[in-house]
């Protein structure tokens, strides 16, 4: 490949479009060619420095509690004459329901009583508490990325002590854990941030269960699961599958070590 | 699954997102906040033609739609904007007052950058270096071809790079070697 054939590809190649045959003759051009890749650099460059420098701003609180609000008024409403046609999850989300008609939260707690006790698949339920978590603001009950304070806190509530990693280095930056519920026991929840993503870590003393895939996709969030020799450990996250997998197999080798 | 559950499973979790875009097109936080509100209504209300897995792409879109319909009704001259017109925008002259006022630490140099770019480069340059989505998505939800989100692209990090604003704080670090 040369220069005339290389140049309207270069920046495509820096934003991750060029691939199969082509994006390989590019890289090789890459490495002989000086000017190529001064202008491929300069876009990673930028890129870094926008990272970096320019803000990602979050939706605050107060907004999203202003849209669950809005949201769950349309619910009450329409629920009422939609009661019996089952609503799988809706329970799930109605944590926080404050102005929904008493008749319906009933209706809710009945469901999710039926709801809990059929619920097997541990997946979905972890997908589940995820989207919960986030939607209702609190990923995190200990908010720490230090491991020796999230350990202690959670070995305090439950009746087991999970193995609790910072792997900052390695791009998963501890932000803190929660209690939370998995085929109806409670367990730890390790929450991590990977760039901008959320990744949650549910972790249990290990049951003997029927395996089950290691990876999943469920509502747009990637769930990859393995066994430690005491424990298991689930995760969830929109972050890619082979770079989630890989996370939850490194904290699954740790687990022997306290 | 009702589209309420659907709405609150699928579109919430990118409620980040949708704020983000419309915090940097409308470049201030409570307008931002009536756009992403704005855009829920609608969401909600079409959330049955929302297809599995593209629901970020999806809600980003209508994100986008509020944001512009708000633009045509509170500041409709950020949006008339010809192509032509844009160039000149680029320049330290065209920065209110705030912004020259905040614009004193070396590290807001780039977010002020950003900030300035005209909008048809802005939103291109968030969706792809801060969202990371693909040039098709980008095209989906910008309603421009592909090509053209390209040509943006490149012509936003043209713009930065050769920016007044990191010009200047270039210019003052490399004599400030002191």
């Amino acid at each position: 490949m040369n220069c005339n054939e290389a140049a309207p590809m270069v920046v495509a190649h820096a934003d991750g479009e060029v691939d199969g045959l082509r994006g390989h003759s590019l890289k090789k051009h890459l490495k002989e060619c000086a000017t190529c890749a001064g202008k491929h650099q300069a876009v990673l460059d930028l890129r870094t420095k926008l990272r970096a420098e320019v803000p990602y701003h979050h939706a605050p609180q107060s907004l999203r509690d202003r849209v669950l609000a809005t949201v769950r008024a349309a619910e009450g409403r329409s629920s009422v004459a939609r009661r019996g046609t089952g609503e799988r999850w809706g329970w799930l989300l109605s944590g926080a329901l404050g102005g929904c008609a008493a008749t319906v939260l009933a209706w809710f707690v009945g469901t999710a009583v039926l709801e809990w006790r059929n619920s097997e698949d541990l997946a979905t339920e972890a997908v589940t508490a995820h989207v919960r978590a986030t939607l209702g603001g609190h990923l995190t009950e200990v908010a720490s990325s230090d491991q020796h304070t999230v350990k202690p806190w959670l070995s305090a509530r439950l009746d087991f002590s999970p193995p609790v990693r910072d792997l900052a280095s390695e791009g998963f930056a501890l932000t803190g854990g929660r209690r939370d519920y998995l085929g109806g026991q409670p367990v730890a929840v390790l929450v991590y941030r990977y760039r901008d993503h959320m990744v949650d870590v549910f972790v249990r003393p290990q049951q003997s269960r029927a395996a089950t895939p290691p990876l999943r996709s469920i509502r747009g969030f990637n769930v990859a699961r393995t066994t430690g020799t005491a424990m298991d450990w689930v995760a969830v996250s929109d972050v890619n599958p082979d770079t989630l997998t890989a996370f939850v197999q490194r904290l699954a080798r740790e687990d022997a070590s306290p | 699954m009702t589209g309420h559950s659907r709405f609150e499973e699928q579109v919430l979790p990118h409620l980040d997102a949708a704020y983000n875009l419309a915090r940097w097109l409308t470049r201030d936080a409570h307008d931002a906040e009536d756009v992403v509100q704005d855009a829920c209504v609608r969401a909600m209300r079409y959330v049955d033609a929302l297809r599995a897995g593209d629901a970020k792409a999806w809600f980003l879109t209508i994100v986008r739609h509020a944001c512009y319909d708000w633009f045509r009704r509170n500041r409709p001259p950020e949006i008339a904007a010809d192509e032509g017109a844009i160039d000149a925008a680029v320049d330290t002259a065209a920065l209110s007052p705030e912004q020259i006022f905040t614009r004193g630490a070396e590290t807001r140099a780039l977010q002020d950058a950003v900030a300035a770019l005209p909008l048809p480069y802005r939103e291109v340059l968030i969706l792809r270096e801060l969202e990371e989505l693909s040039y098709k998505e980008i095209a989906r939800i910008a309603d421009i071809p592909v090509g053209t989100v390209m040509s943006r692209l490149s012509r936003a990090r043209a713009l930065l790079q050769r920016s007044p604003l990191l010009q200047a704080i270039d210019g003052q670090s490399s004599r400030g070697e002191r």
